[in-house]
């Protein structure tokens, strides 16, 4: 392993995506350029990295792709001084990238259960790194069903669009696409909030895990409703992503309580949540 | 260890030859008091004051330092590894403080390779407090005026000359060539321990705040105790175990330098997410944060206390805040509707 955490690995941009009608959510698909780094890099889904542009400074994401996918995956909204310098990159251009960092979704846990995934907007990225993880064939049949509900405001904001609707179709997992407003369009063919979605689909809550990652509105509503569903604190999975500087639980500025979204998540049961200040 | 003698002569005669050697650092006199620099003689130290305003934790965890450089090409490259250096007259708070900090930072699981390199290359001389001043409470925090956690060396001034308590084998090759302590140097020692503890009055009583803080997060006393609270950050950066920091670049002529700085929890900025949410936007709950981490939340995280005792946020706080007393005042809430 990198012996100095904070040394930013080179990759070089493979491929830039446009992600959404509003133009600031870009896919960036990262390759290492140094052979050593890619055999000396595993992640889990769930785990983060920080990318780095020398002179603009760096910021941490969650990774998009799964393990088994060639290419590292970020999906980066243009919203600061960081980002909007990465959406100006073109493929081919070299960036930092350290990592991973966190806790991953529990995979462990999840094994022979089903797995309900609940995201809303573009916290998307690493609940599709997930979902990639789990159809994968070698892994797919070791969980039971899986029902993912991924909702946006419109249709052109819905992320990973081409990818999302083979997943549609797929007889390996239930896919619920919602959106706020349909405005006339033809695809997805739900409209309606992800908390209101859950309910209609009202996955059973034997045997299941819930993972959810969203805006904290949504986050809000949706608890309710797994309650109501059945789905006990240790059931329910969160992302979180407070502010942070290092990744390795050293410069305090993600702390909930006496935890720390870097090192002790950003994954974290209900249950764990319950007990900590609500400081995320 | 052998405690060992030393006169006054011979202390500074080891500390000019010291100077000579490598880089010491001590307190020196300043302004208003006293303040850390290198020495090139014993004639520099300062030793009157009860405390540097600056802790020491900066030796080892700098307010400024550079992480990377990137060449040109936009490689980073990592900075040459810190030189010897040899802290003298370190008090025993700031000795422990670091040794606090060093639990942080070189942790079982990731450790800091800045904050490693340069504490495997510091040695520390400590002087006892013989003398304490009003804002001190190390003792009930597992402190002491004349305590040795974290130094390579404790010397106690007699009147007539120095104890030289060695902690480690650095501090005790430092002194094997002076005579070995007498009996009543060792009594006189332990005379000025019992005395400069007998002068510090106000205690802050810890054995039961692991229970009681938890429970008073939600009580409306933290808007009343962080009223006068301004979050000029003031009590973090002179704090020797505060530890945040944040990571920024900057581009001076054409050269790409990758800063680390301090950071305070104080600070608005310091928790705002990207999208604007701000978990502690109320300068009450940074407040809460501050006095929850040191002695709470890092008690969680390190397994003890990490406030020292020194008095520097009492004493340097502009709107008056003491923290022996939002300590008590929590304590005494959370026992009142206990009844």
């Amino acid at each position: 392993m990198n012996p100095n955490p904070y040394l930013p690995l080179p990759m070089r941009i493979e491929r830039v995506t446009i992600e959404n009608d509003g133009r600031d959510l870009k896919t960036f698909d990262l390759a290492f350029i140094n052979e050593a780094d890619r055999a000396g890099f595993s992640f889990i889904p769930g785990q983060f990295a920080f990318l780095s542009i020398p002179g603009v400074g760096e910021a941490p994401f969650g990774i998009a792709s799964a393990p088994h996918e060639p290419l590292l995956k970020f999906t980066v909204k243009r919203i600061g001084v960081f980002t909007t310098a990465l959406h100006e990159l073109e493929p081919g251009e070299v960036i930092g990238m350290r990592g991973p960092w966190g806790n991953s979704y529990p995979f462990d846990l999840m094994a022979g259960k089903d797995v309900v995934i609940i995201s809303g907007g573009f916290s998307f990225t690493t609940l599709r790194a997930t979902i990639a993880h789990l159809l994968h064939p070698e892994n797919r049949r070791r969980y039971g069903r899986i029902i993912a509900i991924y909702g946006a405001r419109s249709p052109g904001e819905l992320l990973y669009k081409e990818e999302i609707r083979v997943w549609e179709q797929s007889p390996d997992l239930q896919l619920v696409l919602c959106v706020d407003r349909l405005n006339r369009a033809t695809w997805p063919t739900r409209e309606g909030l992800v908390p209101n979605v859950l309910k209609e689909v009202a996955p059973q809550s034997d045997n299941a895990i819930a993972l959810v990652c969203g805006p904290p509105v949504m986050l809000k509503y949706t608890h309710p409703v797994l309650r109501e569903l059945g789905f006990q604190p240790d059931q329910v999975f969160l992302s979180l992503e407070n502010r942070m500087k290092c990744g390795i639980g050293k410069c305090g500025h993600c702390n909930i309580g006496p935890k720390y979204v870097c090192k002790d998540g950003p994954v974290f049961s209900y249950a764990q949540l319950l007990n900590l200040p609500p400081e995320y | 260890m052998k405690p060992r003698h030393l006169n006054p002569e011979e202390l500074n005669q080891l500390l000019d030859h010291l100077a000579q050697e490598t880089c010491v650092y001590a307190p020196v006199k300043d302004r208003t008091g006293a303040r850390w620099e290198r020495i090139k003689s014993s004639a520099d130290v300062w030793l009157q004051e009860v405390n540097t305003a600056e802790p020491a934790k900066g030796f080892i965890f700098p307010r400024c330092e550079i992480m990377l450089k990137f060449d040109p090409d936009g490689n980073p490259v990592e900075p040459e590894p810190p030189a010897e250096l040899l802290l003298f007259g370190i008090r025993p708070c700031d000795a422990r403080a670091i040794e606090i900090l060093k639990k942080f930072f070189i942790g079982e699981d990731r450790t800091d390779p800045y904050v490693r390199a340069r504490a495997e290359k510091v040695t520390l001389i400590g002087v006892a407090c013989n003398r304490t001043a009003p804002t001190c409470f190390c003792l009930g925090l597992g402190g002491s005026p004349h305590a040795t956690t974290g130094l390579d060396l404790l010397l106690v001034e007699l009147g007539t000359g120095y104890l030289a308590q060695p902690v480690t084998e650095k501090g005790e090759k430092l002194v094997t060539t002076f005579p070995p302590a007498a009996e009543r140097d060792l009594e006189t020692a332990r005379h000025l321990r019992h005395q400069a503890e007998a002068e510090i009055t106000t205690r802050i009583d810890t054995r039961t705040l692991k229970e009681k803080l938890p429970a008073a997060y939600d009580r409306p006393v933290w808007q009343q105790l962080a009223l006068n609270c301004i979050n000029c950050g003031v009590c973090t950066f002179l704090c020797p175990t505060c530890h945040c920091f944040d990571i920024t670049d900057e581009t001076v002529r054409g050269k790409t330098v990758r800063y680390r700085v301090w950071d305070s929890c104080q600070f608005t900025l310091y928790s705002r997410h990207a999208s604007g949410h701000n978990p502690r936007l109320d300068p009450a709950a940074r407040y809460r944060n501050r006095v929850m981490d040191k002695f709470y939340y890092t008690v969680e995280q390190i397994g003890e206390i990490s406030c020292v005792g020194c008095g520097r946020c009492i004493h340097y706080c502009p709107a008056g805040i003491d923290i022996r007393q939002t300590v008590e005042q929590i304590s005494t809430e959370t026992e009142k509707t206990k009844l």
